[in-house]
This record gives structure tokens, C-alpha cells and sequence, in this order.
């Protein structure tokens, strides 16, 4: 059954977790740079993924079983080791490059690994071929990837900056709420932890940078690092791809919620883009807000359609409610043989 | 001539069927899952008050008798956990989500015997159960096994009964809620002779 309060608990062990290694770390290392704070958002989402899903009891198993397993134990790993490969490489741009891409294609793979989309002899043959499902999940992800990246790389102040974490973060929120409201409550679950991080990374970023603005008045070059933006993205994609594969989380849903961070690009059109910085970073939130609230609400309502009956009040048969109520409108009907 | 090559017939004959008999006599028989006439259902309990019962429509399966040493004969059986059905709809679709059964991942639950006796009335079958990703042994008391013939086919049937806890084979046990983790596997089936 959903225990809410231990999956707020489990998000908040993962935020103040990940915030206090980022801040620790970077206070060890002055002047701090780019790659220095790359390397440590890698560490802190690392540590408080890893100490939000024990939180939530999660049963790590080598080698991993399941979708699930695979996005926590392989795909959330392999994107850390990237990003300390890509920090460590300044010398081999064209690596931090390509390397995301070649990752966005070969994830959806690695998720479905084992299961029935790989057609094993004598099982029946899923409906998309597999070809459709690598290209229609893989360059949405590659390219929400490449967005957001760029987005971010945009000198905007640090408000603005930070809405691009806090995006990922309500969507894999509301990816989460999809993916149990559909019914896969141990997939949903997961994203608290990894919504937790990003909370987190988004707080120690905001403190560091209030530090910098404190003691050199200079905003540094990256105020959110890529590592971030890569991992929450990633960890959004993967938590929706396991939802749609293995669970019953509409693919068009997912879409919806996968694209709804990119609305902060709305933002960069002129007329707005010169504002007050903490008014384009509301309006950057509130256009994420739309199409998450909307998702939220279409699987609440076929959630209520389809899986409350399961839970809530036993059902009665239509026809056995309208036996009653012919029974009780007209006369009792006895058969003879048992009245007498 | 003719009385001479009848005579060869007849010997060549005699001789394949006593050799055939005689082959056949030390071999196991080979049965096919009938899945017409055979089952695999299960219950468990619900808020610990009563049962909740269900059904895999689609199963597979083989087995070999051998009757002279019954340590040689072997069962299999392959249920497709994507055949569930427990009478609505609603609840199939949410058992073959990954909080159960996981049937994209894990699309059968399989039996393959490791050892076989004989008891009293039938046959103590110990293997491997392969449900979730898990495979743990089990031991299946399978009563039955007398062959009789029906409209010129042989058949053989078995009944057993096991039950098994569903956290044991990787089961969430955050997603047990309030079916029972204990569930029971009634499995009745007739094979027939290939």
C-alpha cells in the first residue's frame, strides 16, 4: 500500500543528504571550479539517491532484475561516471559532446533488457517494434538533453538558472504520482528519492552561488552544474520509460511530462528574457507547472476510472443492483412452491 | 514362393514388435500438457477474512512416466503469468504490473523437475520454481498418474496443491497490501500420451 509519508521522508533524506555533501565538498577547494563542482554534484547525487532508496527499502539485487534496477544500478551510474569523464576531458570537447547521445539511444535498450520487447522464441511479439520504441524514446531524451543543456549554459542570473533543476525536480515528482496512479506504486516511489537530489542540488547551488555573490561579487561561469541537469533528466526519462514499458503509464503521458522542463525556453523571447529575474523564473516555473498539472490530473481521473474500485468500497454487479431495485419497487415475487 | 515370402513377412513382423515391445517396455512415456481439460489456479487470502481466486489460461507443459523406475520420469510446466485472470479486469491489469507479477519482465513461471519418487498414490516431485526472477526448489506431491485410454488416446492426470509465499520469490512486500503474501497453487491437469 502507498505510504506517503515515508516517501516524503525518503525525498527528504535524499535532498538534505546530496546538499550537504555538495557544500561540504565545495568548501574544501577555493577557488572552486567548474569541473571541482561538476565532480561533486556526481558525489552528493550519488550518495543521496543511494541513502533515500534504502529510505524507501529498496531491494538492490545483482545483477539488477528489472527496469527499475537497471535505471538506479546502471543507467544513474553510467551518467556520473560521463560526467566525471566529461569534467576530467576539457581536452576532448567532441567526448562531452557525443558521449550523451550515444548514452540516450543505448538507454532505452538497456532498460528493456530481459523483458518480453526483446522477443524471446515462443513468447508473442510486443505490439511497437523495437526499432520505433529506441528511436520514438531516444531522441526525445537526446534532445530534451542538448536543450537543456544549452539552456543552462545561458548567462541568466542565478534565479533564472536554478528554475532548470527545480523543473526536473516537479516533473519527476509528477512522474512519480503518474507512474503509482497508473499502478506501479514501487516505480513512483523512486522518483522522490531522485527528485529529493535535485531539490538538494538546487539548494547547495543557490547557497554557493550567495557565497560567491557575498565574497567576489562575480556569479560563476555554470551556476547549475551539467551533472545536474544530466542526471535529473536522465533519471525523469528512465522513470517514465520503465512507467510506459513495464507499467501502464500512457506513452503520450509521458511525453507531455518528459517535454513540460523545455517550456523554460519560453522564457528566452525577448520581451521577457529582460525582466526581473525572479519574474521570468516564476513565469519559467508556472510553464512547467501547466502541462504537469495537467498529466497529474489525467491519471487521477483514470486512476479513479480503473483502480479505485480495487481499493475502495466492495462493487456490486449492475445486475444484481437491479434485481434489488426491481425488488424493492414492485411487490416481493415468492415463488409459490416456497411461500407456502 | 509365395508361402516363403509370407512366412519372411510374418517373421519380420513378430520380430519388430517383440524388439519394439521390449524397447518400449524400459522407456518413460512422453505426455503433452492438455490444456483443455487441465488447470492452474490459485487463491489468497484478502484482509485476512477470506480468499480471492484466479486463474492461468495459458499454460504449457510435458511430462515422462517412466513406470519400471520413476526416479527417470520428469515434469515441466510453463504458465504465462500474462494469462492471469481472476475475474476483473481491473485487477489482471494491475497484477501484471512490476509490484506482482512483472510480466513484461518475467513473462512465465516455470516448474522443472530435479527429482522424482514414487508414493503412495502417485509421486513426490522435488524442482525448480521460477516465479519473479526467482527460482527456489519446491516439492509438488502430485497424486494420480493411473493411464487410461479415452477415445483411442492415453491419458494420464495429476492434482496437487502448494503453497508458496510470495515474498520469497522477490515479491514487493511494500505491494502485498491486503492480499494475503501466502498464496496457494492448485494445479490440476491430464496429459496426453504423444
Amino acid at each position: 500500500m502507498p505510504d506517503p509519508l515515508r516517501y516524503l521522508q525518503a525525498m527528504g533524506v535524499a535532498a538534505i543528504v546530496s546538499a550537504s555533501i555538495a557544500l561540504m565538498m565545495a568548501a574544501l577547494r577555493r577557488p572552486l571550479s567548474d569541473a571541482w563542482r561538476n565532480s561533486v554534484s556526481v558525489l552528493a547525487i550519488g550518495i543521496g539517491l543511494t541513502l533515500g532508496c534504502h529510505w524507501l527499502a529498496f531491494r538492490w539485487q545483482w545483477p539488477p532484475a528489472n527496469g527499475l534496477n537497471r535505471l538506479l544500478m546502471l543507467v544513474l551510474p553510467a551518467i556520473g561516471t560521463l560526467e566525471l569523464v566529461a569534467g576530467c576531458s576539457a581536452k576532448f570537447p567532441r567526448f562531452a559532446r557525443l558521449a550523451p547521445f550515444c548514452l540516450a539511444i543505448a538507454i532505452p535498450r538497456i532498460l528493456l533488457d530481459g523483458s518480453v520487447y526483446l522477443t524471446p522464441a515462443g513468447l508473442p511479439v510486443p505490439e511497437q517494434p523495437l526499432a520505433v520504441i529506441y528511436l520514438a524514446s531516444g531522441f526525445p531524451l537526446a534532445g530534451s538533453w542538448w536543450l537543456l543543456t544549452r539552456l543552462s549554459q545561458r548567462a541568466s542570473g542565478v534565479a533564472i538558472s536554478l528554475t532548470i533543476p527545480l523543473s526536473l525536480a516537479l516533473a519527476t515528482l509528477c512522474a512519480g504520482l503518474s507512474v503509482m496512479l497508473a499502478g506501479y506504486l514501487k516505480g513512483g516511489a523512486a522518483a522522490f528519492p531522485v527528485g529529493g537530489t535535485l531539490l538538494g542540488a538546487v539548494v547547495a547551488a543557490w547557497l554557493l552561488a550567495l557565497r560567491f555573490d557575498n565574497q567576489t561579487a562575480v556569479i560563476p561561469t555554470v551556476v547549475v552544474p551539467p551533472a545536474v541537469i544530466s542526471a535529473g533528466l536522465v533519471g525523469l526519462f528512465g522513470l517514465l520509460f520503465v512507467g510506459c514499458a513495464f507499467g501502464r503509464l500512457p506513452p503520450g503521458r509521458a511525453a507531455v511530462i518528459l517535454l513540460a522542463p523545455l517550456a523554460c525556453w519560453a522564457t528566452e523571447w525577448r520581451l521577457i528574457r529582460d525582466r526581473n529575474p525572479w519574474i521570468v523564473a516564476l513565469l519559467r516555473l508556472i510553464l512547467v507547472s501547466i502541462p504537469l498539472l495537467v498529466a497529474l490530473i489525467l491519471a487521477k481521473r483514470e486512476f479513479d476510472r480503473t483502480m479505485a474500485p480495487l481499493l475502495g468500497a466492495p462493487q456490486v454487479s449492475r445486475r444484481s443492483m437491479s434485481y434489488r431495485t426491481d425488488h424493492a419497487i414492485t411487490q416481493p415475487q415468492v415463488p409459490q412452491d416456497f411461500s407456502r | 514362393m509365395r508361402k516363403f515370402a509370407s512366412a519372411w513377412i510374418l517373421a519380420l513382423v513378430t520380430g519388430s514388435a517383440i524388439l519394439a515391445s521390449g524397447h518400449l517396455a524400459g522407456a518413460a512415456d512422453e505426455y503433452a500438457y492438455d490444456l483443455v481439460h487441465s488447470s492452474v489456479s490459485f487463491k489468497a487470502r484478502h484482509l485476512d477474512i477470506s480468499w480471492i481466486h484466479g486463474r492461468f489460461n495459458q499454460v504449457e507443459g510435458k511430462f515422462s512416466l517412466d513406470r519400471e523406475d520413476p526416479t527417470k520420469s520428469t515434469f515441466e510446466l510453463k504458465i504465462h503469468a500474462d494469462s492471469v485472470d481472476t475475474g476483473n479486469k481491473a485487477r489482471d491489469e494491475h497484477l501484471r504490473q512490476p509490484d506482482y507479477f512483472d510480466t513484461k519482465q518475467f513473462p512465465t513461471i516455470d516448474f522443472k523437475s530435479t527429482s522424482t519418487k514414487a508414493i503412495k498414490g502417485g509421486y513426490e516431485v522435488t524442482g525448480d520454481f521460477t516465479m519473479h526472477g526467482v527460482t527456489k526448489k519446491v516439492t509438488l506431491v502430485l497424486k494420480g498418474g493411473k493411464e487410461i485410454e479415452w477415445n483411442k488416446k492415453k491419458i494420464v492426470g495429476f492434482s496437487t496443491e502448494v503453497a508458496l509465499k510470495r515474498s520469497d520469490f522477490g515479491f514487493d512486500k511494500s505491494a502485498i497490501g491486503p492480499i494475503g503474501d501466502e498464496a496457494l497453487i492448485i494445479i490440476d491437469c491430464e496429459g496426453i500420451r504423444n
